[in-house]
């Protein structure tokens, strides 16, 4: 698995001009409306009139051609990870991606499931997380307020990183999605071990079969 | 009909199971694999015509796969739970499709995360996980959180 | 219901002869009318649907495998997430399994307190359902309204348990505290405001003849086909058979109240909207009468430390009626710290993966969401 290259900050962040189309673009920001996991409860009442999100210019959007914020709103299984991968490859850029609550930072509540990642920043680029399990509406708010002070000093640059190491994480990607060989030891060692510790405790020689074939 | 009468009835009409009463309104019955059809379909008639779900329970020490069923009458307000008992290696039970429409899916989904096969069942294709190649992750001596450190990384352990 | 030019049988034979007119369209994951995060593929012929295959698992977690890794009061930390909308009717079928097991009682108090809690999480799960029928349709000014009438009952959730959505209240035994100083009085008061909302969406949503004439004919169940698919709940009742587990298998303070049922016949979508509407209604008058009959006591029986908290060997099925139907927790113990094995059953599986076949062959793209609003179907609790 390659490292990651390492890239001075200000090949990377955004220059002067730049910045000045992001001082329009941090206020008029579409999130694409895709609710991933569990976390996305709290997007109606963030939405809704009490707590209000238009009035930030962010707004929700159907399709990832249109949208320039990806919310990973909690959890994300494997099926779910390949089509995050496809839809963020499909968004144009400059694209940005806010982490929901614990889970996409390190597996959260389900960390010792054999169904969710546990750390999405090895897949594709998180610019900002919110922490929480899950994010109240004024804790959504005050990230994504913290992403568009990010965009207009020219640092939410999670897009420029995927471009650049895109073998790394198509290598990460691809290690988890299109795996070929089970993770754990095959199933008939792991019952050889177990007819020999019974063997053992029934007074056999270790490697004989314990009264029945094997 | 009280539960002790609904329980001596049951107990006629299937020969070779054991009834019990527990839980004020519950019964329990245990069958024999090759009676599980005709037990759950002897239940449907006498009223138990709700199928909550079926389950599986992995007895590693006994070597043993327990599989259940939940149902209920809506008539009577009174629960069943059917068990009956497989090995381990090379489970097989025949199928209930036929009496539940949803029972096929309660089949595919025990097939997928304990191996038993179900033979009669059109669909047993895997529908929740994504390219397994593990063992059946319910079963218990498939360990989660060693698959979850091989396979996705704790991220203390990353950054030391 | 399709006005084309051809019946759905001619329909079917030019698909099966001519391979230009049949495709196959992935209905969500990533779709607005999609609730929650799964998927139908669907095999289309112009706009009406010929066969579909339900595509589950991207809401999986491996539940019931994480539930062995814990201890039985860990647990409850880890339940509320199975329903995303409504948790509380999972917390409370766990605790009565294991209850049942122990043969623990709950004193009164504590059975009225975990009755509350229910059903202020119907209310707001009967909230969003509403709200989610109109949006399907493009009518989105119920659905914002309504979440602010629901975030009326999330504050109160978050004064007595400090959490909004998931309240990890209940514990085998009774409730995790007692009613703060002012808190009845502030949802007397909550309920005064959401009854006065109501006629307001009576004119928007349920009298409103565009969203009648999309419901109506949508998904239609006969009773007998509603019991042999397994549905419970709001969906079984309107279809006309008189079922409700708050009645017929009682459990917290059920059996000293008097529930109501409104029952419709109908069967249809129509049918199933105006159910959920009148037992809104019936809940709040419900929740009233609660309120006023909560006796004095402990709220609890003390359980002993709950890091060394056992069960006896054994197993119990618990259910419990919960806005969209039966949820139910099946739990086997072998004496340990841990649970041995703990089966869950949520409501929206006969509905997602098994009435499907039934009903969407044969029906418009635009009317799948607005079936899935109507029965109430939600992923995340046949995903696990």
């Amino acid at each position: 698995m390659s490292d990651m290259l390492s890239i001075s900050r200000e090949e990377i962040l955004d220059g002067r001009w730049e910045r000045i189309l992001n001082f329009f673009r941090s206020r008029s920001l579409w999130m694409l409306y895709y609710c991933t996991g569990c976390g996305a409860i709290e997007l109606p009442p963030s939405m809704t009139s009490r707590f209000d999100l238009e009035r930030f210019g962010i707004g929700p959007m159907a399709t990832p051609r249109q949208s320039d914020i990806l919310l990973i709103t909690g959890y994300i299984s494997l099926k779910t990870l390949k089509r995050v991968v496809r839809t963020y490859e499909q968004m144009p850029e400059p694209k940005w991606v806010v982490g929901f609550g614990s889970c996409p930072i390190n597996g959260g509540i389900y960390w010792d499931s054999y169904a969710t990642v546990n750390h999405l920043e090895k897949y594709i680029p998180v610019d900002v997380s919110i922490a929480g399990c899950m994010p109240r509406p004024q804790a959504v708010i005050d990230g994504l307020q913290k992403l568009m002070r990010l965009i207009q000093r020219g640092e939410a640059v999670g897009y420029k990183k995927y471009q650049l190491n895109n073998q790394w994480y198509k290598t990460n990607q691809r290690e988890v999605l299109e795996r070929t060989e089970p993770v754990l030891a095959p199933a008939s060692s792991a019952r050889a071990e177990k007819r020999a510790r019974r063997a053992e405790a029934a007074g056999a020689l270790v490697g004989e079969p314990a009264g029945g074939a094997s | 009909m009280s539960i002790a009468e609904l329980a001596d009835r049951v107990a006629r009409e299937n020969p070779g199971c054991r009834v019990s009463e527990r839980y004020g309104n519950q019964l329990e019955l245990k069958s024999p694999v090759r009676q599980w059809v005709t037990t759950l379909s002897q239940l449907k008639t006498a009223g138990f015509e709700h199928l909550s779900n079926l389950a599986c329970v992995d007895w590693i020490d006994q070597d043993e796969l327990e599989l259940l069923a939940n149902l209920w009458s809506h008539a009577r307000r009174v629960h069943v739970t059917v068990k009956t008992r497989v090995p381990r290696e090379a489970p097989a039970v025949p199928t209930v499709h036929a009496l539940w429409p949803q029972a096929g899916v309660y089949e595919r989904e025990i097939h997928e995360f304990f191996g038993v096969d179900f033979p009669g069942n059109p669909e047993l294709e895997p529908m929740f996980l994504h390219n397994w190649k593990d063992l059946p992750p319910l079963r218990k001596d498939f360990d989660t959180r060693e698959y979850s450190r091989r396979a996705y990384g704790f991220l203390e352990e990353e950054q030391e | 219901m399709s006005d084309s030019a051809y019946s759905f049988v001619e329909l079917q034979e030019i698909c099966r002869t001519d391979r230009y007119v049949q495709y196959e369209l992935f209905f969500g994951p990533n779709f607005p009318g999609m609730h929650g995060n799964f998927g139908y593929i669907l095999d289309v012929a112009g706009s009406t649907i010929v066969g579909v295959r339900p595509n589950p698992g991207l809401l999986h977690r491996g539940f019931e495998k994480l539930m062995e890794q814990k201890s039985w009061i860990q647990n409850i930390s880890l339940i509320p997430r199975i329903c995303v909308p409504d948790p509380d009717p999972n917390e409370a079928a766990y605790c009565q399994a294991i209850e049942k097991i122990m043969g623990l009682e709950v004193p009164p108090r504590g059975r009225y307190l975990r009755t509350i809690v229910l059903e202020m999480s119907r209310l707001s799960s009967y909230l969003m359902g509403m709200g989610a029928l109109g949006a399907m349709m493009g009518l989105y000014t119920g659905m914002y309204r309504m979440i602010n009438d629901r975030d009326l009952l999330m504050d109160l959730f978050e004064w007595l348990t400090g959490a909004r959505i998931y309240h990890i209240y209940m514990l085998p035994g009774g409730v995790r505290r007692d009613l703060p100083e002012g808190w009845s009085q502030r949802l007397s008061e909550v309920l005064d405001t959401l009854e006065g909302n109501l006629p307001e969406w009576d004119r928007l949503v349920f009298e409103n003849p565009v969203v009648v004439k999309r419901l109506t004919g949508i998904g239609p169940v006969t009773d007998a086909e509603a019991v042999s698919y397994g549905l419970t709940g709001p969906n079984l009742r309107a279809a006309g058979v008189r079922a409700d587990i708050r009645i017929d298998d009682p459990y917290a303070a059920y059996p000293e109240l008097e529930v109501e049922i409104p029952i419709t016949g109908g069967g249809d979508a129509l049918a199933r909207a105006v159910q959920i509407r009148l037992e809104y209604e019936a809940t709040i008058r419900l929740l009233r009468r609660v309120l006023r009959a909560i006796p004095g006591g402990a709220f609890r029986t003390p359980i002993g430390n709950p890091l060394k908290f056992t069960v006896p060997a054994g197993d119990a099925y618990a259910r419990v009626e919960s806005s969209k139907g039966e949820f139910g927790y099946h739990v086997v113990s072998d004496g340990g710290l841990k649970p041995y094995r703990v089966s869950v059953r949520g409501p929206s599986l006969p509905a997602g993966l098994a009435l499907c076949h039934k009903h969407l062959p044969g029906m418009l793209i635009d009317d799948v969401a607005i079936w899935m609003a109507s029965l109430a179907v939600c992923p995340p609790d046949f995903d696990r």
